[in-house]
């Protein structure tokens, strides 16, 4: 089994749902992203349009921040995804260096509240519970969702549905059915990180 | 009660340096330890955000170049050291005691860096224990440095122990050669950390590993003639010119590689600015917001003031040498501090698409704060206090 995602980028419109869900399910505290849209301004008025491209952990075949780490507290799990174990994370972040697509988040101190001003509020209290100061972070692809037979956040919320998931060891699954017939791009693919999340041009 | 044989024992290493006015230099480094320690707690309750100005996009700031910048002067000492044993080189091992008290305390100055840059400091050792990841440089680094620390301490006791006996001689050569090899593998590593990462061209390779032991060996040489001339107040005694002479042009000759060093990495890199060989990272030294660093911190103070100083007064001026050394030390920590963020620049160009709009902003907003300038007050504390109070009460000085 492993676990992978196809975001297909002439379906993208942009509109930061994923970023939204992935926030709200997860409960990342403020400043930390998991999940990104990363914006390209193209040309200039009137001939000017933006770019989205969507980003998150790759989940690497080949994963250099699980190398990088010195105490096992990043590891891939038999899923095939690629995890941070907060309670053994002595917070080096060799592994945010050592990762080229921008996918860990070290937490430097108590988090945030959202609104300017506020207390964090009884959710966000709820939620950053599961996070622990000094410790790197990322996308899990919402491991607790898919032991529920349901799909990341991200996936589920896209309206534009430019999101796939599924296994890509099998055959048979949608996510492999669609590598098949159009050729998906890994993104710093000469990294030879073997990421497990493709893009289908625009 | 001691006798009076113990006593006189005792006191051909501790003693009262009267003539040795060191003080200063030892207040400096208790004021120093003790607001950088006030920095370190504040960081242990406050957490990171607070006291330094790390983000995504630089998770390595000042206390890794900072880091880097002790440790590798420690080896560069104990390489010092370790030449004195091999070779028999008298000129060093006049100073062996220097050499190995230094070496201690700027190891130790770099362990209260790199521990208040982790998260969690205190977990570190615990799991280093119990789940190392052996696939990791950065572990290997860890225990190479840990295993210098202990050799450097165990070599302490055997050059400070009262009438050495004529093995406890040869056992401190054996330990002093083991701290060369130990110091040189550490710092070698500590360069694969880097020359590892496959995520940041400029990193990657075998040239951060030669470029850190030469210029740790350089930065060694630099801090002894340095501190000798703090020592004496710039008046190093005239049986010590031989070895600071002697220094001194081991000081230029680890310039002179570093030339070459230079040269040929920035060469390669523009010459083929297309085959990811870090050209970003270049690109941001040469002309880019690290420009003012690059050339003004490693061109002109670590290679061409110091070479310039030793090599007008061939080497032989004290004050002169000195200087140099004082100047050079400014320069190294310039050529780690620019290297660490250089290499942090944001990965991509073409490939990420999407990638132009604010990464590189976000890259050039790092200026390390005060926070973390204050840990590293913090490091130079511990060496002052360290290293400025051993001159005092123990005899550093013998004569072969
Ligand atoms: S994208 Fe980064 S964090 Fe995710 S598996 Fe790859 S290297 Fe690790
Ligand atoms: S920051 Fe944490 S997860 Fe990342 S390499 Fe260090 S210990 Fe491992």
């Amino acid at each position: 089994m492993r676990y992978g995602m196809i975001i297909d980028l002439a379906r993208c419109i942009g509109c930061n749902a994923c970023t939204v869900a992935c926030k709200s399910h997860n409960g990342t505290p403020k400043d930390i992203f998991w999940s990104q849209v990363l914006v390209e301004e193209k040309g200039e008025y009137p001939n000017a349009r933006v770019v989205p491209t969507p980003i998150l952990c790759m989940h690497c075949e080949d994963a250099p921040c699980v190398k990088a780490c010195p105490t096992g507290a990043s590891y891939k799990d038999e899923n095939g995804i690629v995890h941070v174990n907060q309670d053994k994370c002595i917070g080096c972040k060799s592994c945010m260096v050592a990762c080229a697509y921008d996918a860990r988040k070290f937490m430097g101190g108590e988090p945030k509240s959202y609104f300017p001003g506020k207390e964090v509020t009884e959710l966000e209290e709820v939620q950053h519970t599961e996070f622990s100061r000094g410790v790197v972070s990322k996308c899990d692809f919402c491991a607790d969702r898919l032991k529920e037979d349901l799909l990341p956040a991200c996936v589920g919320t896209c309206p534009a549905q430019a999101r796939i998931f599924g296994d890509l060891d099998d055959p048979g699954s949608e996510v492999s059915k669609i590598l098949v017939k159009k050729s998906g791009r890994t993104l710093l693919s000469h990294k030879g990180t073997k990421p497990s999340v493709y893009y289908l041009a625009r | 009660m001691s006798n009076d044989s113990s006593d006189r024992s005792l006191s051909s290493v501790i003693t009262w340096n009267k003539d040795v006015k060191v003080m200063p230099y030892a207040l400096f480094g208790v004021v120093a330890l003790i607001v950088g320690a006030v920095a370190a707690i504040m960081t242990l309750i406050n957490g990171h955000d607070t006291m330094f100005n790390l983000s995504p996009e630089v998770p390595w700031g000042l206390l890794i170049a900072s880091y880097a910048f002790f440790v590798l002067t420690a080896s560069g000492l104990a390489f010092i050291g370790g030449i004195g044993h091999a070779f028999g080189n008298s000129a060093y091992l006049k100073i062996n005691r220097r050499i190995v008290v230094m070496a201690f305390a700027v190891l130790l100055a770099g362990f209260t860096q790199i521990g208040m840059e982790l998260g969690h400091p205190l977990r570190l050792a615990w799991y280093m224990l119990v789940s190392p990841n052996f696939s990791a440089p950065i572990t290997w680094m860890g225990v190479l440095y840990s295993i210098e620390l202990l050799i450097l301490a165990f070599e302490l006791y055997l050059v400070l122990k009262p009438n050495p006996t004529e093995k406890d001689h040869r056992n401190s050569a054996v330990v002093g050669f083991c701290a060369m090899i130990f110091g040189v593998l550490a710092a070698a590593t500590l360069g694969f950390v880097f020359g590892s990462n496959t995520a940041r061209p400029f990193f990657h390779g075998s040239y951060f590993s030669t470029f850190f032991v030469v210029s740790g060996i350089t930065a060694g040489a630099a801090m002894l003639l340095f501190v000798h001339n703090l020592v004496y107040w710039g008046r190093v005694p005239s049986s010590l010119s031989k070895t600071m002479s002697s220094l001194g042009k081991l000081m230029a000759t680890g310039i002179g590689v570093m030339i070459f060093l230079y040269l040929w990495k920035i060469l390669a890199t523009v010459y083929t600015p297309a085959a990811d060989g870090g050209y970003a990272a270049i690109r941001e030294l040469l002309s880019g917001s690290l420009s003012t660093n690059f050339w003004g911190g490693e061109i002109l103070l670590a290679i061409v003031l110091p070479l310039f100083l030793v090599l007008i007064t061939k080497a032989q001026s004290m004050k002169m040498l000195g200087l140099a050394g004082f100047i050079y030390i400014v320069g190294f920590f310039f050529t780690k501090y620019d290297f660490i963020i250089a290499g942090q620049v944001p990965v991509g160009g073409d490939d990420f698409i999407g990638s132009g709009i604010n990464r590189m902003a976000d890259f050039q907003a790092y200026v390390p704060a005060s926070g973390e300038w204050l840990i590293m007050l913090l490091g130079c504390g511990v060496f002052f206090t360290f290293y400025f109070f051993a001159e005092k009460i123990l005899v550093l000085e013998k004569e072969s």
